[in-house]
């Protein structure tokens, strides 16, 4: 039977396992695309609750999140590139000139 | 006359220590100062001393009275009351009387010893310090002034044992002698604490002392009486702290005569007498003090046999006769005892001026067989020498003959037969070291030319006025078996000594005992030394000759195991624990800063880490509270 | 059926997530993210969200993946050129210990909600028109609001990337 705890389920999975790329992955690809897998979880969520509870306005909001990691992406994008510019490398661990220890 | 002349005893001396010291350096530092004004005022100001001390006897034995003066209060803290007071009654008059005198006369002995050393201002002003100490020591009315005098004769011994500082071995010997002094001394001040307390609130006069004796637990006051003792034992050299006499006579001859003959040594005697209030109370301390004067004695006159230096004998001789000095007061007979510090002053002192006389004539040499072979003619000196070794080997009708038997007769009379025996045996050694000491430098035959050597006015007529004193001094306490009225002993009734009462016959046996003891003693070293071969001298060697072997012992047992410790505390304690600690723990904090700073390494997805942790446990938190 | 569908769905939504963080090529990565996206569409179509269903399809999954697959390869990278992943694993675990209160004090708190049938039902609850009303009713402020914000991404974007030859050198290699 599928309930409000199943698919809860699996909305609070596909959170984790986002949150669990941005700690595990050094890529920065694979670290974008877990942001956007914590997004999506999270929609999931919200229209789940819009259906339960016969309310449009989880779902507007939804809308509006996919727009915002619309921005994101381009920008983010953009961002990627120029790291890669500066350092020809997709280490996110090489980016340390604002420590305190040592310097990379 | 009256009482405000106490002070100036001690002022005359010490004003001519600091006049004399300004002289001294105005002498190095601008223009030369003759020798004669140094001399002039050296030996005026004991002079001084002598008339007014002399005024005051003769004022105090016609009116019987006793002079007390305060000059300023000290201290006086909650019930601690020490007042800068004087106190002139019949002892501190007798000692300061020969004290200034003898003193006088060495001075003038000094000018001509002196002559020529370019020290010779500040060797007048250290003197006379040393003069005003003791006279401070004499004169006192409560321990802590005299506390006073007593370091400051330690430390004016120190000053002028190692006048000639450009050898290092006298400035060790000095240094000796005032860190054994110095162990005395802090068993002094111990003994004078336990005082404090055991008498609970008084004001630490010697009259008040006296007074409240009897008030305080015999215990505390038995264990007051040995830690005073203690510091006798440092200032009087007796053992154990007997070691840094003989190394004393690194200095001058002058300073061996006045102060490690006659004055600073006898302190310890007369400190015993001023307390005797004290030491009849605890008869235990007394014996104790009895027994370790007459092994002091013994040992010394032991080690002097060997001996080959000159001054070296007359010191242990003098170790040796304190020794005596401390049986008699030990056991009770102050005057006694004090009448042989009075006749010991005169002989001793003039046996080391004799032995100065010597040395300088024939140019600081100073082995007895060395002087043998190369004797000079010294008529005045060989006779006084005579009749000093006569005075202190105890013959008949000189002076020491007098003091030393009162001693013997005391010992044998209280029934320490055990003293009695080890005195009469140290009477026949010390006959027989001090003639073995006058048949090798004056009899024994020498193959050398002997020549005659002139020596100056200032050194003969002190000699001689000595020589008198010891021929003539012992009757002054002439024993009533002899005839006399013992005037030494009445002058000393304060003190409550004991006094010889045994049969007639049984003293005359004791005398002729003594007699004999001292007769075979000389015949012995008739027989040895009056012919020696002087060209084959005796070496110190063997276990007398090493004196025991006690200086090694000392040495190693004090001395390296300080020098160890004190090595081990640098090293270990202060550099690994207590500098490793400090260190340690600065480098422990800078450590953990760095090891924290690490944490700030712009790793994001480190950061994200940490922020996803701290959330975690509100979740954990929220869990268990929440109860799901 | 539909629990069929739903079981369906769910397990390739996940396997894709898994499938992102356990690969090393980014390629991979991306392609597990579009099969989940999907699914989750899928998921939404489910819940009577059809206009969410299109979006998700044509912005998610076709615009942004699209535009992911294309930088990855514009930039052309090497195997060797990846960043090397010593302690992946390790950190994936650590990953799901802190996770697991997280879920349970979601999952605890909504399991504990009333029961409610979750089936698809006959309205227009979730069709582009009562969308749009909606939108346009109550959250008007929010989407003009929006629609500036994707103008500022499209600027923003336009401008970082672009190669301005003084300011790289500037910055240093």
């Amino acid at each position: 039977m599928i309930s409000l705890t199943s698919y809860a389920f699996v909305s609070m999975m596909l959170f984790s396992i986002g949150v669990i790329g941005v700690i595990a992955r050094r890529n920065i690809f694979v670290i974008y695309m877990s942001i956007e897998m914590m997004l999506n979880g999270v929609n999931l969520f919200l229209v789940t609750f819009a259906r339960y509870h016969f309310n449009m306005d989880p779902q507007i909001v939804s809308i509006m999140v996919i727009a915002i990691a619309a921005a994101e992406a381009a920008v983010f994008l953009s961002v990627i590139i120029l790291l890669y510019r500066s350092r020809k490398s997709l280490d996110t661990d090489i980016f340390t000139i604002l420590s305190q220890g040592e310097k990379s | 006359m009256s009482t405000s002349m106490l002070v100036w005893i001690i002022l005359s001396p010490l004003l001519g220590s600091i006049v004399l010291g300004g002289l001294y350096f105005y002498h190095i530092k601008k223009q030369e100062v003759n020798e004669r004004t140094f001399a002039l005022i050296g030996c005026v100001t004991p002079l001084i001393s002598f008339i007014i001390t002399l005024c005051l006897f003769l004022k105090m034995s016609d009116e019987k009275i006793i002079f007390k003066q305060h000059l300023f209060t000290w201290l006086n803290i909650d019930k601690l009351n020490i007042d800068m007071a004087l106190l002139g009654d019949n002892l501190a008059i007798f000692m300061s009387m020969f004290v200034t005198f003898v003193g006088w006369l060495i001075h003038i002995y000094a000018i001509g010893y002196m002559t020529g050393d370019k020290g010779f201002g500040k060797f007048f002003a250290y003197f006379n310090l040393f003069l005003a100490s003791m006279l401070i020591l004499v004169l006192a009315d409560n321990p802590i002034i005299l506390f006073i005098g007593w370091e400051g004769v330690g430390v004016c011994s120190y000053l002028l044992i190692k006048f000639y500082y450009g050898n290092k071995e006298n400035v060790i010997a000095a240094n000796k002698a005032f860190i054994a002094n110095r162990v005395g001394d802090f068993g002094f001040l111990l003994g004078v604490v336990t005082l404090f307390f055991a008498l609970g609130e008084v004001d630490l006069s010697f009259g008040t002392i006296e007074t409240n004796v009897s008030n305080a637990s015999s215990g505390l006051l038995a264990l007051a009486g040995f830690l005073l003792f203690v510091g006798a034992m440092g200032k009087s050299a007796q053992v154990p702290l007997y070691v840094w006499l003989p190394d004393a006579m690194a200095g001058p001859t002058p300073i061996s005569a006045l102060i490690h003959a006659a004055t600073m040594v006898t302190a310890g005697v007369y400190m015993v007498a001023r307390f005797h209030f004290l030491y009849s109370g605890t008869e235990e301390i007394g014996l104790f003090i009895a027994y370790i004067g007459a092994f002091s004695a013994l040992l010394a006159a032991v080690i002097a046999t060997r001996q080959t230096d000159i001054k070296k004998i007359l010191a242990y001789s003098t170790m040796s006769q304190l020794g005596y000095m401390f049986i008699a007061v030990g056991l009770g007979f102050y005057s006694a005892g004090l009448f042989h510090v009075f006749t010991h002053a005169f002989f001793k002192a003039m046996l080391f001026m004799g032995a100065g006389g010597i040395i300088i004539a024939l140019h600081h040499e100073q082995n007895i067989f060395k002087i043998a072979q190369h004797r000079a003619q010294l008529p005045i000196i060989k006779f006084t020498f005579l009749i000093g070794v006569i005075a202190i080997s105890g013959i008949p009708f000189f002076s020491g003959f007098f003091s030393k038997d009162a001693i013997l007769a005391a010992a044998f009379q209280e029934g320490e037969y055990l003293i009695w025996a080890i005195a009469m045996g140290t009477a026949f050694l010390t006959a027989f070291y001090m003639f073995r000491m006058y048949f090798i430098v004056f009899v024994a035959p020498t193959k050398h030319k002997v020549q005659y050597v002139y020596t100056s006015m200032t050194i003969t007529i002190p000699l001689i006025l000595l020589a008198i004193g010891a021929v003539f001094a012992g009757y002054l306490n002439l024993a009533p078996i002899f005839g006399g009225e013992a005037q030494v002993d009445q002058w000393l009734a304060q003190l409550n000594s004991k006094t010889i009462h045994m049969s007639h016959a049984v003293e005359w046996i004791l005398i002729i005992l003594s007699v004999a003891v001292a007769a075979a003693g000389i015949f012995v070293a008739y027989k040895k030394y009056a012919k020696f071969d002087v060209e084959k001298p005796e070496e110190e060697v063997g276990l007398i000759g090493n004196k025991f072997y006690v200086d090694e012992i000392y040495h190693a047992v004090f001395v390296e195991t300080s020098k160890k410790l004190s090595v081990w505390i640098d090293k270990v304690l202060d550099d690994k624990i207590i500098d490793a600690f400090i260190m340690n723990s600065s480098r422990g904090f800078v450590n953990l800063g760095k090891k924290v700073s690490m944490m700030q390494n712009a790793n994001v997805r480190f950061y994200a880490i940490f922020m996803l942790v701290g959330m975690t446990c509100v979740f954990i938190y929220l869990i268990s509270t929440l109860g799901l | 059926m539909v629990d069929f569908i739903f079981i369906g769905l769910s397990i390739m939504a996940i396997a894709g997530a898994i499938a992102m963080i356990i690969y090393k090529n980014p390629m991979y990565s991306a392609l597990g993210v579009l099969i989940s996206m999907l699914s989750v569409a899928g998921m939404f179509a489910l819940l009577n969200a059809t206009f969410l269903f299109l979006v998700q399809i044509i912005v998610y999954a076709g615009a942004i993946m699209t535009l992911i697959l294309f930088i990855l390869m514009f930039l052309n990278i090497n195997d060797e050129d990846l960043p090397a992943e010593p302690k992946k694993f390790k950190l994936i675990a650590l990953g799901a210990a802190v996770m697991i209160p997280l879920n349970v004090l979601i999952l605890s708190a909504v399991s504990k909600l009333p029961e409610k049938d979750l089936s698809i039902t006959e309205t227009d609850f979730g069709d582009i028109k009562p969308i749009g009303i909606e939108l346009f009713d109550n959250w008007l402020v929010a989407f003009e609001l929006i629609s500036i914000l994707l103008l500022i991404a499209l600027l923003g974007s336009v401008v970082l990337a672009k190669k301005r030859k003084s300011k790289i050198k500037k910055q240093g290699e």
